[in-house]
């Protein structure tokens, strides 16, 4: 900094009179020019100050805190998320989101484009990427409340997909109640691609208080007749402790009615024991009056069937009763008498036609009458199960029934070698074992060695030995049980393992379905198996509008339910089913996510998201200035240049 | 000390050229340029028949003798020319960015005509002046007449400011015959003024030859920075002048200037040469007396 003070201040020219012949020609108003000069020069030092304190201001990294609006990039699209999720019927949250997001359009500059989205449990694009305010207008109004629960990883997983689509920078706003629950287990789900900015527009900031009917149980199908058990969970969510009145009603008509204390934030059970269901499919629910902004969570559906046990042939050797009898009972302790077993001798079977069954056990038959062989081949191709248990009979006979499998050996355990065998694998994935496959302690002291073939083995012995086989033949199954059920050649029998097992089996076998009395709002429904292909399937939605078309009645497999309520599904074979629906109970926690949450959310996107708050405040952030500044001093340098250059042009001549 | 003015190399290269006199001037040397009037010489002319008031001492004895008439004898004249040099020492002839001022390239050029003037015979005269007549010598062709002239150019010292009305008058009283005036000065005055001031001299029939000396300073002022100009004639009034005045509007004016008093003296008859002291003496004249000689 001193050379150029020293340049021009120090060595600042001194004017010596110098002597002239005559000023005849010189006049009073050069002096202006004089000062043009004097102005000139000390243009000409500012310059030089300015060039070297700029020069080391460069090279000091300077920046700057600046407040950044969030600038609008080329070829931005716009896209408005409105949250339709259930818990944005809660108060005005949805009509407010509409506002904002009709008020974001509407300060949309002309040319840009934007696009509007619905998202829940699932993204719904309501419209093409445009410029034209009331198509854009016209596909918020075209967003509908839903019953499915918000999720955030869905909506980055579709904006990204619109990202990579698109191959333009994206400005995302959302709409939402911005509810804690809608956020992933697994933050990277929520990342966004580098050229998305994201902008929350929360609803709501604190959590308001809400109670909702979280669970139900209650028995799908009810065989008994007699007062069916129902019990009822009611949840506090940010709620204080308050007393509720709890109503069961049955196909409309109050049942029963309790009030239940619910603990501030926490839960209370209600049990329901006056339940008298009458035949038939029935549609059931459980009430609260609970007179908080969300109604929609105060009521849970769940549907009960009253029906006539089914039967099942339990096939034996004359004179052994033992397995029948623990079969029986391992049954009837399920606590469902779904099942009613009739049985019946080797020699019975003759005349027995196994088509009116649910399911057949074959009970360490041995050699069955093959005309009854046959059919029940027939029957397993044509639909139905076999579960066969194989003991002494099969080892004397060498194969399996109706499978005709050549038995392998016969594995004895005895004071010599092992004493027993015990199960050393389980395939809980299989519905026989699914629940419960604690066999730790289950002693095999004879099992009978099949080859597995096609068969899925289910459970292995400790020598490898298969234990259980699934082996599927045309439509139905025949499960193997390399044992017996009489607790001699194992203690199955007296073990906790085998009623599960054993009811278990019989719900597989006996294709009933043993699913809970309602299901979430999302979840798909089967609607017809492979042998129904062509035949049409009628389903009728809460609000009694058919759902499918007719082309898609006759050919879709499943459907997903998207309502909560009563879906009736009427399948051609008379298997007819009422599926109650219900919104995902995490819809009910009203808390919004922290702002510090969001802002992570927002900087997936490279930081580049603005402030939280759902606002398009600007942003303080520091911002390097050197860059600029050394363009500055090369302008400086070049203007240096030209001012000295005009301010010393005379010394060349006078030199 | 006359060896400084009087550089034999300088005085050679004017002697090899004359200074032929434009019309009726007398040469500076005795019978090389003729009088356009008859004189009194020894080379006979014509006869002319005397008429009442003639000089008796013209008249031919010898023809009156023999015929008993009087006619006087007339001869050509070879009269020697009057060469005057008005020299001007006002301070700003003392301005000099040459090692060579203003006032010392005059006087070498004085000194050189009347050097030359000497050796041709003729008369030499000088005025010395600035507001006023400094030092006046007579033109004569008596002996010791160029050590009189040389010895007054070099005592000539530098005086006050320029005044030509009173000088000019004075001169005019001095001047009895027809000649050669030269005036050397820097001529910082109007031209109407000088002109107006000069031109009665030529009405007498004299040649009047200005040499204009100026500095190539005054000519083309070169500052590098504004400077404080203070003026040498009058020490009270200074003015700061920046480069790009100096550069662009006063060369205009003296420009201006050189030209109104080249063009206005050559309107009225008078003979105006422009002397840079940045040139070599003789190269000056030299080229001046050529420009003469090409006129004839």
């Amino acid at each position: 900094m001193g050379l150029p003070v020293w340049l021009h201040l120090l060595r600042k020219h001194r004017t010596n009179p110098l002597p002239f012949s005559s000023l005849m020609f010189f006049e009073q108003h050069i002096q202006s020019s004089i000062k043009h000069r004097r102005l000139r020069y000390l243009l000409l030092f500012a310059l030089r100050a300015a060039l070297i304190l700029l020069l080391v201001l460069a090279f000091a990294q300077p920046y700057i805190r600046q407040n950044i609006l969030p600038t609008r990039r080329t070829g931005e699209v716009t896209v408005l998320a409105i949250d339709n999720s259930l818990s944005m019927r809660a108060g005005d949250r949805f009509a407010r989101a509409r506002r904002e997001a009709k008020s974001a359009i509407g300060g949309l500059n002309p040319g840009e484009r934007a696009q509007v989205v619905a998202f829940g449990q699932r993204v719904q694009v309501m419209g093409e990427v445009t410029d034209d305010h009331a198509s854009l207008n016209a596909a918020v109004d075209a967003i509908q409340l839903s019953d499915s629960r918000s999720s955030f990883a869905e909506l980055s997983r579709a904006v990204r997909s619109i990202a990579n689509s698109l191959h333009l920078p994206l400005h995302l706003h959302v709409y939402s109640d911005m509810q804690a629950s809608a956020l992933p287990a697994n933050f990277n789900d929520l990342r966004l691609n580098a050229d998305v900015r994201l902008e929350s527009h929360p609803l709501v900031t604190r959590t308001e208080p809400n109670w909702a009917v979280e669970n139900v149980v209650a028995p799908r199908r009810v065989y008994e007749n007699g007062k069916t058990r129902v019990l009822a969970t009611v949840a506090s969510y940010g709620a204080p402790k308050a007393i509720r009145t709890v109503s069961l009603e049955l196909n409309g008509r109050t049942v029963d009615t309790k009030q239940v204390e619910v603990p501030e934030g926490g839960r209370a059970s209600v049990e329901f024991l006056s339940l008298d269901v009458p035949y038939g499919r029935n549609k059931g629910d459980v009430k609260i009056d609970s007179a908080d902004t969300l109604a929609a969570d105060d009521t849970f559906y769940f549907s009960v069937e009253r029906a006539d046990p089914r039967k099942a042939l339990f096939v034996r050797e004359a004179g052994n009763d033992a397995a029948l009898g623990y079969f029986k009972t391992a049954l009837e302790a399920s606590g469902q008498s779904a099942f009613e077993v009739d049985p019946a001798t080797i020699e019975q079977t003759s005349n027995l036609n196994p088509s009116k069954y649910s399911f057949v056990v074959l009970s360490d038959v041995g050699t069955l009458p093959p005309t009854f062989e046959n059919e029940l081949r027939g029957y397993v191709r044509s639909g139905g199960s076999v579960l066969i248990a194989l003991g002494r009979n099969a080892s004397i006979s060498n194969q399996v029934p109706v499978t005709g499998e050549r038995v392998e050996a016969t594995r004895y355990s005895g004071r010599e070698g092992d004493l027993f065998q015990t199960a050393a694998y389980l395939d809980s994935s299989h519905p026989s074992i699914q629940n419960d496959n604690r066999w730790d302690d289950v002693k095999f002291y004879r099992a009978i060695r099949v080859a597995p073939g096609a068969a899925r083995v289910v459970a292995r012995l400790t020598d490898q030995t298969p234990l259980v086989l699934d082996q599927q033949l045309g439509d139905g199954h025949i499960v193997v049980f390399a044992s017996t059920f009489d607790n001699i050649d194992n203690d199955f029998p007296v073990h906790p393992a085998f009623v599960p097992f054993i009811e278990q089996t019989a719900r597989y076998l006996g294709r009933l379905d043993s699913g809970p009395a309602s299901v979430t709002v999302g979840a798909f429904g089967e609607l017809r198996d492979s042998k129904e292909v062509g035949a049409a399937v009628d389903v009728v939605d809460p609000k009694g509008d058919r759902v499918l078309s007719l082309a898609e009645a006759v050919k879709a497999q499943n459907i997903q339910f998207e309502e909560s309520g009563f879906y009736d599904i009427r399948r051609p074979n008379g298997r007819n089913e009422l599926v109650a629906v219900n919104a995902d109970r995490r819809e009910s926690d009203l808390t919004p996510a922290s702002p510090d949450t969001l802002a992570l959310w927002q900087n997936t996107a490279n930081g580049t998201g603005s402030g939280s708050g759902g606002t398009t405040a600007p942003e303080r952030r520091p911002m390097s200035v050197w860059w600029y500044v050394m363009v500055v001093v090369l302008a400086l340098a070049v203007a240096e240049s030209l001012l000295g250059n005009q301010h010393l042009s005379v010394d060349k001549e006078a030199a | 000390m006359l060896q400084r003015f009087l550089d034999p190399a300088t005085l050679a290269s004017i002697s090899g050229l004359d200074l032929v006199a434009k019309t009726v001037v007398d040469g500076f040397v005795a019978g090389l340029h003729r009088s356009p009037d008859f004189g009194f010489s020894q080379e006979f002319a014509e006869y002319r028949a005397y008429s009442q008031g003639d000089d008796l001492r013209h008249v031919d004895w010898n023809v009156f003798a023999r015929t008993d008439k009087c006619f006087l004898k007339r001869y050509r004249g070879e009269t020697n020319s009057q060469l005057l040099i008005l020299l001007d020492t006002s301070a700003s002839m003392s301005y000099g960015s040459q090692p060579v001022h203003k006032l010392d390239y005059a006087r070498f050029v004085a000194a050189s005509l009347c050097y030359m003037a000497h050796g041709q015979r003729d008369a030499a005269g000088l005025i010395i002046f600035d507001e006023d007549v400094a030092n006046y010598v007579a033109p004569s062709t008596r002996q010791g007449q160029l050590f009189r002239l040389l010895h007054a150019i070099e005592e000539a010292k530098v005086g006050t400011h320029t005044d030509f009305t009173k000088p000019f008058v004075h001169f005019q009283n001095f001047l009895h015959r027809r000649g050669i005036v030269v005036v050397l000065s820097d001529f910082y005055e109007k031209p109407e003024v000088i002109i107006r001031t000069v031109e009665p001299l030529r009405f007498k029939g004299n040649e009047v030859i200005l040499f204009h000396v100026l500095d190539p300073q005054e000519i083309k002022p070169r500052f590098r920075e504004p400077v404080l100009l203070v003026d040498m004639e009058n020490a009270r009034e200074a003015l700061e002048v920046s480069p790009e005045y100096a550069r662009n509007e006063y060369r205009r004016r003296i420009g201006q200037h050189i030209d109104d008093l080249s063009s206005q003296a050559r309107s009225h008859g008078l003979d105006y040469f422009l002397m840079d002291t940045g040139r070599p003496l003789d190269e000056g004249l030299r080229e001046y007396l050529a420009v003469r000689k090409g006129r004839f």
